[in-house]
């Protein structure tokens, strides 16, 4: 089973955390959402797998290119 | 048996013997590892029966390799794709590595010439080794190469396409950058020179995928649009993106039969797209709900996602589409979504292809990384190039127009119409930046007194102000989208160059 991280595209602060450990998640799949440039932007999986880590929580700061979850593919 | 039988049934085993490619062993290899070879990656492209080979009796021009180099390693002809023609090249891995070399050069250019001169796209299967050694060894070999002092200018005159099935160096990886639409498989590689050459180059080890794989050319380079898992999906890509080209720049793109308009419903416009600014969507599915149903190509999905791009058809006519995207960065531009709009902007201008912009953007996105990046540079080149498009250019604001992009997306006289949506808000930025720039005041700092000053800088924002001094020349319900699109493509029809585009931009390099 290969790893796949999961990165913002931008720098933001984490408003909502949509996934959680061990939920399955496709492509395209929102996992948190970011509050950025005053919009609700989200973070969305870049492929099918199983949620392994969870790196950031509600209220973080986050830096583009920041890994913010781990996908199990 | 006369000596025409004769001639004709040694004709027939010469024929059998280059069927046979780089012999049962190598063919077998490749089906089992489920890759289609280069015949039969023919026989899945064309219509049946069409395919008509040139070169077949080509060897390598080295005496002792003729027997060993059976169509000397690129197979080449000419088919009919959905009844169309085209010119094809399909590189034979099993033979000498599908190595370029004096022969089979010669055979792809006199090819590449006929498409030109007689109006067919150009396709290329691409799996290489890159140039043969020891043909190309030494001053006599490399100074024999190079002879066609037109081979690499792209005019745009044809479409051309390549598909990365396999590794690909060298010549392969040329054509493939000169195509303007490219499809890997998954596993192929796609770079200058292969991981084993390079590692020994730079005196590090280099794996396949970091070196040239799917990843990085869809996402990371922009070089190829699609990745895929099979052959047989890769071609299938290239049959569809010529679907909506013309076969040559002299024709205009083939329209199918218009859907029934009275079947339309543009409510889930209202759907998709939200009225409050700070929520995000998918302009993906804004173009669905506008486009003829199930005729929306998306080109580089994965690359410069701040933007799509996408054939589409509109009452049955190929229209190019070009939205910002606030699903990623919230639509900001970036310089990867500038080259993006640039590169589609240059192809639908050279296919005489009416494009279509939808603008929901803060404006560009601003940064060290972004400047390091040449973002300037980025923006003024997609500016230049839709200053220059000649095809029709219609223009939409949907939601955020701000500065500069608001003129690059099309904005005031940058398109040859526009309206705004009832929902539009156009201004020099967007105002919970102003407000800090101009005043000084942040959220933060005075929470009231920031949104009296917000008030102050969103005032005469709206549709209507933009649509009073003539910059908008309509203010339209998200849900009449459709209908004005397809009222204003027939107004500016082009109808007295008979629809087609003056093609200043076919001779825009096709990676930049």
């Amino acid at each position: 089973m290969a790893e796949e991280k999961i990165c913002s595209e931008i720098t933001g602060t984490v408003w909502k955390i949509e996934m959680g450990v061990g939920d399955k998640v496709e492509e395209d799949d929102v996992i948190m959402i970011l509050e950025s440039m005053k919009m609700e932007i989200p973070v969305l999986a870049t492929c099918a797998g199983t949620i392994k880590e969870l790196l950031v929580d509600e209220g973080s700061a986050i830096a583009e290119d920041q890994v913010i979850a781990i996908v199990d593919t | 048996m006369s000596r025409h039988e004769e001639l004709a049934q040694d004709l027939e085993a010469r024929r059998a013997r280059v069927l046979e490619m780089g012999g049962q062993e190598k063919l077998a290899a490749r089906k089992a590892a489920g890759q289609l070879n280069a015949r039969e990656r023919i026989d899945h492209l064309f219509d049946p029966e069409s395919f008509a080979e040139t070169g077949m009796f080509a060897t390598s021009h080295i005496p002792a390799m003729r027997d060993k180099s059976p169509a000397d390693g690129k197979v080449c002809g000419y088919g009919r794709i959905e009844g169309r023609p085209a010119a094809m090249v399909s590189c034979d891995i099993t033979t000498l590595g599908a190595s370029s070399s004096l022969t089979n050069v010669r055979k792809m250019g006199h090819l590449r010439r006929t498409a030109i001169r007689n109006g067919m796209p150009m396709i290329f299967l691409n799996e290489t080794s890159g140039a043969r050694i020891p043909d190309t060894m030494g001053a006599q070999g490399t100074g024999a190469l190079g002879q066609d002092p037109e081979q690499f200018i792209r005019g745009r005159e044809i479409p051309y396409v390549a598909a990365c099935l396999g590794a690909s160096y060298g010549t392969g990886t040329w054509y493939t950058m000169l195509s303007d639409f490219v499809v890997m498989r998954k596993g192929a590689c796609l770079a200058v020179s292969s991981p084993r050459v390079t590692s020994l180059a730079i005196g590090e080890e280099v794996q396949l995928e970091e070196l040239g794989g799917w990843k990085l050319h869809t996402e990371k380079t922009g070089l190829v649009d699609y990745a895929v898992d099979s052959d047989e999906e890769a071609l299938d890509l290239v049959k569809r993106f010529l679907s909506y080209l013309p076969s040559h720049a002299e024709e205009l793109p083939p329209a199918v039969e218009p859907p029934d308009e009275s079947a339309y419903d543009g409510s889930s416009i209202t759907d998709i797209v939200p009225a409050e600014r700070q929520k995000v969507y998918d302009a993906r599915k804004l173009i669905a709900a506008i486009a003829d149903p199930g005729s929306v190509f998306e080109l580089k999905p994965r690359f410069g996602r701040v933007a799509t791009t996408a054939l589409t058809r509109m009452g049955g006519k190929v229209v190019g589409v070009v939205a910002t995207n606030p699903m990623f960065k919230g639509g900001a531009l970036d310089p990867d979504g500038c080259d993006k709009i640039t590169s589609f902007l240059v192809l639908c201008d050279s296919f005489h292809i009416p494009i279509v912009m939808l603008t929901d953007t803060p404006g560009f996105l601003i940064g060290v990384e972004g400047e390091r990046r040449k973002a300037p540079g980025k923006i003024m080149n997609f500016m230049s190039a839709l200053q220059m498009c000649s095809v029709p250019k219609l223009s939409i604001v949907t939601r955020k127009s701000y500065g500069q992009a608001y003129l690059n997306m099309g904005g005031s006289r940058n398109s040859d119409e526009m309206a705004a949506w009832t929902t539009a808000d156009v201004g020099f930025m967007d105002p919970n930046i102003g407000v800090n720039v101009v005043y000084g005041v942040t959220a933060e700092s005075d929470p009231q007194k920031f949104e009296e000053l917000k008030a102050e800088i969103s005032r005469e924002t709206s549709a209507y102000d933009l649509a009073a001094i003539y910059s908008a020349q309509s203010v339209l319900d998200p849900r009449q989208t459709r209908q004005w699109l397809m009222s204003m493509l027939g107004v500016h029809s082009r109808g007295r160059e008979r629809g087609f585009s003056r093609r200043a931009l076919a001779n825009w390099p096709t990676t930049f």
